[in-house]
């Protein structure tokens, strides 16, 4: 089930513009070479896209009633 | 009219089949239209005033009247429901069933016509030709009338600045979830503090879109409304129809017609666990 959410959120963000910036994988507590493995590929992939589209210049600006 | 037994149900026959469902106690109140002030409003048809049924009509306009029914089945789960149903209407109905928010023992329904087709001779709908979108729209935001396919088309960045563009407009009236009949939630994500809060303008975008469309999995049933409620029109029925895209090819799930439960549904059909006592304290 989790695996079909994620797909199903993964065509969806896809489908809004927003792709390749969502993982899901499997890793056994005891797969620590794993882990650094399928972290590495990810930070260098996420580089590769260059920084969040919704993180700088689309800053969320604070209403005026101090929220 | 023509001769052929397809003949539409007038508005004569649809009168009367309600006077004869108050009569019999077969309902204990009717849904429909009733032209107050040259608007057709949703309507309350009771026994006590049969008259007033000589004023039901089919109306145009199109009113979540299914999601009037399911408040009022929260208050009187045992009232008899009878309502006027559109195939958007009955779809949604199929949804409130299989989410245990309506019971389809209790609800009878009168059929009217909904889109035009070579087997009817006339639609009694408001969306019949969908608004047009004007060029600024069109250049940079994303056309309402639009396929998904022609979305997927754009690049990556243009599909992402155009859906912002889309979302930048929203004024968080919140009038897509208000109208929406398979919005029946008690607590909503979109009003929860932690999640996205009420107050702030605007709202947090594109969360606040994204959190409703993934909400929408499982039970929007393309009806339009939405996107019709919706004052600075965002096309919200194309987002959410590609949710139902997705749902469909993965989850093999057809939101409207199946009969079965929607894998987005987190409880089961059985109780498993034995309820605690209810103190007599409290």
């Amino acid at each position: 089930m989790t695996i079909k959410r994620m797909t199903f959120l993964q065509n969806l963000l896809k489908f809004m513009g927003l792709e390749d910036r969502l993982h899901l994988d499997w890793i056994s507590s005891a797969e620590a070479q794993r882990f650094v493995q399928v972290v590495t590929d990810f930070t260098e992939k996420i580089k590769e896209l260059g920084p969040n589209p919704l993180s700088d210049e689309r800053k969320q600006p604070k209403s005026a009633h101090g929220g | 009219m023509n001769g052929n037994n397809l003949r539409a149900l007038t508005e004569d026959d649809m009168q009367e089949q309600v006077k004869e469902w108050l009569e019999q106690g077969k309902v204990d109140f009717f849904l429909g239209y009733k032209m107050i002030e040259g608007h057709p409003l949703p309507h309350f048809f009771t026994k006590n005033d049969l008259d007033e049924v000589d004023d039901l009509i089919p109306g145009s306009a199109r009113y979540p009247l299914e999601k009037i029914a399911t408040k009022i089945a929260a208050q009187q789960p045992d009232a008899k429901i009878g309502l006027l149903v559109r195939d958007c209407n009955q779809r949604a109905l199929n949804v409130l069933y299989v989410w245990n928010q309506l019971n389809p023992e209790r609800v009878k329904t009168i059929s009217v016509n909904c889109c035009p087709s070579k087997l009817k001779e006339h639609a009694d709908c408001s969306y019949l030709e969908p608004e047009k979108s004007g060029s600024y729209k069109k250049q940079v935001g994303v056309d309402n009338n639009m396929d998904l396919e022609e979305v997927e088309a754009y690049d990556q960045q243009e599909r992402f600045t155009r859906w912002m563009y889309e979302f930048e407009k929203c004024i968080k009236c919140y009038g897509c979830r208000n109208i929406c009949p398979v919005c029946f939630c008690k607590e909503c994500s979109l009003e929860h503090g932690d999640l996205i809060g009420t107050g702030d303008l605007p709202p947090e975008i594109p969360i606040f879109h994204l959190v409703r469309a993934v909400h929408m999995a499982g039970r929007c049933i393309d009806c339009g409304l939405c996107e019709d409620a919706c004052p600075v029109d965002i096309p919200l029925r194309l987002l959410y129809r590609k949710v139902n895209e997705i749902v469909v090819d993965v989850f093999d799930y057809q939101t409207g017609t199946s009969a079965s439960q929607s894998p987005f549904n987190i409880l089961g059909e059985q109780v498993t666990l034995e309820p605690k006592p209810i103190s007599e304290a409290a």
